[in-house]
């Protein structure tokens, strides 16, 4: 129950016109409107201006042990921005300012409300020469939530998963208490968390269950004189697949590879998947399409690196089509890639978005395409090849209609069953997973390693006032 | 120099060959979506929308700036295209319940349709417009609309023909005597209620242009208020019968043609009249450039005099966004002598709305504000001496905002003018 009195206190702190506990301004916060996960509830909404302000609003919260949700464009999948408890939803919309380009380490510091856009929009104006890597996420989209829920960006095969390309962190701990982690927490410089203790890790992928981050240094890097990015075209995903992780493991200045199946492509052209082919691979139509970017610094080397590309593809059986002669199959990110979310034109879609290792991807693909085509759903598959090829995302979307309790039931079946039937080729691990698989993982983690995590998340949350309800910790 | 692809995507890939695919459609093909129609028509569309901000910047252009001054000065969720496409859903589904705050929301906002320019789902980009609007009437109907000011302006509206508590047998006042007009013209200047009352000079200016230029036309003493004002608070009915009033009137009079100098009336008579209304006048419209474009064109308009100044052009959303209409007001001024027409960052569809449409600025005179001072800080940010419209609300908008007298706004009439 929220009253009043902790209501005019939040609008002491921030000012009453960023504060609301209105039933048509806290209805937007309550859900993430996309996903197949219940809906939550959302008491409050404050939007703070400064760190000062978050410190004063985790201080409230503690003394009346209200849960806070740190939500920046609530957009997850997993709908870990969901208020599951009720509460305040912390928006950190009015957090949004690039704070330093260190041009000399290739970092930029900025806020913790941060959007992809406004970081793009930034470095286009200001830094032409140093790119972001970027999510295929929309452009309102959080660029710290990203980083800190493990999110992967198109500079994927050269800086891992976003986690990697974290520099440092300012953080108030559900405590209250203010921290840096990284080279920032005794210097000056944001350019990295080696070589001291590495406490980033008590805020990535905790969903936002230990603190709210107010500030990153988020890894930069420079554009290349010369680049190219191929279209690579398939017969199946089984036959093709091992080509691209030869590639990814060539060096060749790939800085993405990805691979995605016929039912996702049709999902991205602004499609309805009732007209869509069912199963590219039955029909004898190519059911791999990958996209695969090169650059370089010189151009001999340019030349050379897309030769050794075109030779292995062409020995793998993948026809590449190249965007300097035309086929320029995606746009790049950030994008409003909403029609994968949209293929049954009802605005809903779920993932089980999973890290594996190599050699299980095509496996994977196979188990969630054969369940998809159970359930009469096209087969929409995602992969993208990080950190040089030493590991893989793997993702099987599925679409709804958000406005269909059957077609929602329907989903939530498949999302179920992919996700219990890949477990079994082991190693597999969901990223921004909802709460049921948050439980299915913490009953399989190693007995003191989630102890570990309990104890941790008592430390830096004493009253689990930090987005309880996700399973995190002893929840 | 990075090497990128010069051929841009097929964005909308209606056929694919091959088995299994008779036709793929686009979604608005699937629910047959029209323009202009009641809530009901779109309902199955809104929740399409997963609330995800490509609404609240420019899309992969002019930096990514923000485009919704609703949302930026609301701040909170609702204020922008998704929240209000999620709230119309759950309204519409019985999630939540029509209330006065509610109402509001959807008030609180230009409808100057820059965060529809960005939304790339087809169906919210191609007729979000028109489910903002049709949220209006529904409050309306529902007892929920307009807004308390409103009321005040569109009772005297109704009762004087203008919005602005002046009397309509003042409206000509401005008319000089020196202006020639032809009571057999079949053109009208209409000079709609911001100029007439408020912004004099462009009307002084249009009618001094079209003498220069030996154009046959007339003004018509009992022109009313277009409906603009009154429609876009959600009052069709109140609308069109004035909507009705002009028509008859004009038709009456023997008028084929009407110039317009105000972005409001143009689009009110070009496209919400027949569109909306079901009035097919059959008058031709222009709005002033387009046809000052034509004269320039070929050869019937002619600048004697230079005028060395550094300008930029804002774009109003009635005959922007609302109509497409981006290119005759610029190839206009550059067609002046000494004119330097430098682009704010956000222009053309992009463009940052002044704040003064859609009923805000007699509701919401703060976020009003805030929009005309936004737009006039990107203003001055290019170093240009004076801001140009071509609407009279934009102008009156703009002077009534500029505080320190660093910038200078005119009406595109204006210039031109004092170029012939």
């Amino acid at each position: 129950m929220i009253d009043s009195e902790i209501v005019l206190e939040l609008k002491n702190t921030v000012g009453e016109k960023y504060v609301s506990n209105r039933p048509e301004i806290t209805y937007l916060y309550h859900y993430d409107f996309i996903t197949a996960e219940p809906e939550g509830k959302c008491d409050i909404v404050i939007i703070p201006g400064t760190t000062e302000e978050v410190q004063e609003i985790v201080r409230i919260a503690n003394k009346y042990k209200i849960p806070l949700v740190p939500w920046v464009s609530g957009i997850n999948f997993g709908s870990i921005a969901t208020p599951r408890r009720g509460g305040i939803v912390v928006d950190l919309r009015r957090l949004n300012q690039v704070l330093e380009v260190n041009e000399d380490d290739m970092y930029t510091v900025v806020e913790g409300g941060i959007t992809w856009a406004e970081l793009q929009g930034y470095l286009e104006k200001n830094y032409p020469n140093l790119r972001a890597g970027i999510t295929w996420s929309p452009p309102g989209t959080g660029v710290i939530p990203s980083c800190l829920c493990y999110g992967m960006f198109d500079l994927g095969m050269i800086g891992g998963s976003g986690a990697e390309f974290l520099n440092g962190l300012e953080v108030v701990l559900g405590s209250g208490e203010l921290v840096k982690v990284g080279s920032c927490s005794l210097s000056n410089y944001w350019y990295g968390r080696q070589p001291l203790p590495d406490l980033a890790g008590l805020f990535i992928g905790w969903e936002g269950t230990t603190g709210i981050v107010t500030k990153a240094s988020i890894k930069l890097w420079p554009k290349m004189p010369f680049r190219e990015d191929y279209t690579g075209i398939g017969l199946t995903v089984d036959d093709s697949y091992p080509t691209l992780l030869k590639l990814s493991k060539a060096g060749l200045g790939i800085c993405d590879i990805l691979c995605v199946n016929f039912g996702w492509g049709q999902s991205i052209q602004e499609l309805y998947e009732k007209d869509a082919v069912m199963d590219a691979v039955k029909e004898n139509m190519p059911d791999f399409i990958s996209l695969i970017t090169t650059q370089a610094y010189t151009e001999i080397q340019h030349e050379a690196q897309c030769e050794a590309i075109k030779n292995i593809c062409k020995e793998g059986h993948i026809r590449l089509l190249s965007a300097s002669e035309g086929a320029e199959a995606v746009i790049p990110p950030p994008v409003q890639y909403w029609n994968f979310w949209n293929f049954t034109r009802g605005g809903g879609g779920q993932w089980i978005g999973s890290y594996c290792s190599t050699r299980d991807v095509v496996k994977y693909y196979n188990i969630s395409r054969k369940i998809c085509l159970k359930y009469g759903k096209p087969p929409q598959f995602y992969s993208r090849i990080l950190f040089g090829g030493h590991y893989v995302v793997a993702r099987s979307n599925v679409n709804f209609n958000k406005n269909d309790p059957d077609d929602i039931e329907i989903a939530r079946k498949i999302l179920k069953e992919i996700h219990d039937e890949v477990q079994k080729l082991d190693g597999v691990v969901m990223y921004k997973p909802p709460l049921w698989a948050v439980k299915y993982y913490k009953d399989k983690t190693f007995p003191a390693t989630t102890n570990l995590i309990n104890k941790i998340k008592k430390l830096l949350d004493p009253n689990n006032i930090m987005n309880p309800g996700q399973g995190i910790g002893d929840d | 120099m990075i090497r990128v692809a010069k051929k841009k995507r097929e964005k909308k890939v209606k056929y694919i060959t091959g088995q299994g695919i008779s036709k793929a459609r686009l979604a608005y093909e699937i629910h047959d979506l029209k323009r202009h129609q009641r809530l009901e028509e779109y309902k199955e569309v809104f929740y399409q929308c997963g609330k995800c901000g490509t609404c609240r910047t420019v899309y992969k252009d002019a930096y990514w700036s923000r485009v919704c001054p609703s949302g930026e000065f609301g701040k909170f969720e609702a204020y922008y295209l998704g929240g209000k496409n999620l709230l119309a859903w759950a309204l519409t589904s019985g999630k939540l319940n029509w209330t006065n705050e509610i109402a509001k929301i959807f008030y609180q906002c230009s409808v100057c349709m820059a965060c529809i320019q960005q939304c790339q789902i087809p169906e919210i980009h191609s007729f979000a417009g028109e489910w903002l609007m049709a949220m209006r009437e529904e409050a309306v109907k529902l007892g929920y609309g307009p807004m308390a000011e409103h009321n005040k302006y569109i009772e005297h509206i109704i009762k004087e023909n203008n919005p602005y508590m002046e009397k309509h047998k003042d409206r000509l006042k401005w008319l000089p005597s020196y202006i020639k007009q032809s009571p057999e013209a079949k053109l009208a200047y209409f000079v709609g209620c911001t100029s007439s009352y408020r912004e004099q000079d462009v009307a002084v200016a249009t009618a001094e242009i079209l003498n220069a230029l030996n154009v046959d036309f007339k003004i018509l003493l009992d022109e009313g208020c277009c409906g603009s004002p009154v429609y876009m608070t959600g009052q069709v009915e109140k609308a069109k019968n004035l909507a009705e009033q002009n028509i008859n009137y004009f038709k009456d009079a023997g008028i084929e043609k009407i110039i317009t100098s105000c972005a409001g009336c143009y689009r009110t008579w070009k496209d919400t009249y027949p569109n909306k209304f079901g009035l097919s006048h059959g008058i031709e419209v222009k709005h002033l450039p387009e046809f000052l474009r034509t004269k320039l064109k070929n050869g019937q308009l002619n600048f004697n005099k230079e005028l060395k100044m550094k300008i930029t052009y804002h774009d109003p959303c009635h005959i922007g966004r609302h109509m497409g209409i981006y290119k005759a007001p610029r190839d206009v001024l550059q067609g002046i002598p000494g004119i330097e027409l430098v682009e704010m960052t956000r222009n053309r569809h992009n463009a940052w709305c002044c704040g003064s449409g859609g009923g805000v600025r007699s509701a919401f005179k703060d976020l009003s504000a805030f929009a005309a001072k936004e737009r006039i800080k990107e203003a001055k940010e290019t170093t240009a001496e004076a801001i140009i419209s071509c609407c009279p609300f934009c102008l009156n908008q703009f002077k009534n905002n500029i505080e320190a007298n660093d910038i200078q706004a005119f009406d595109l009439s204006e210039l031109i003018k004092k170029a012939i």
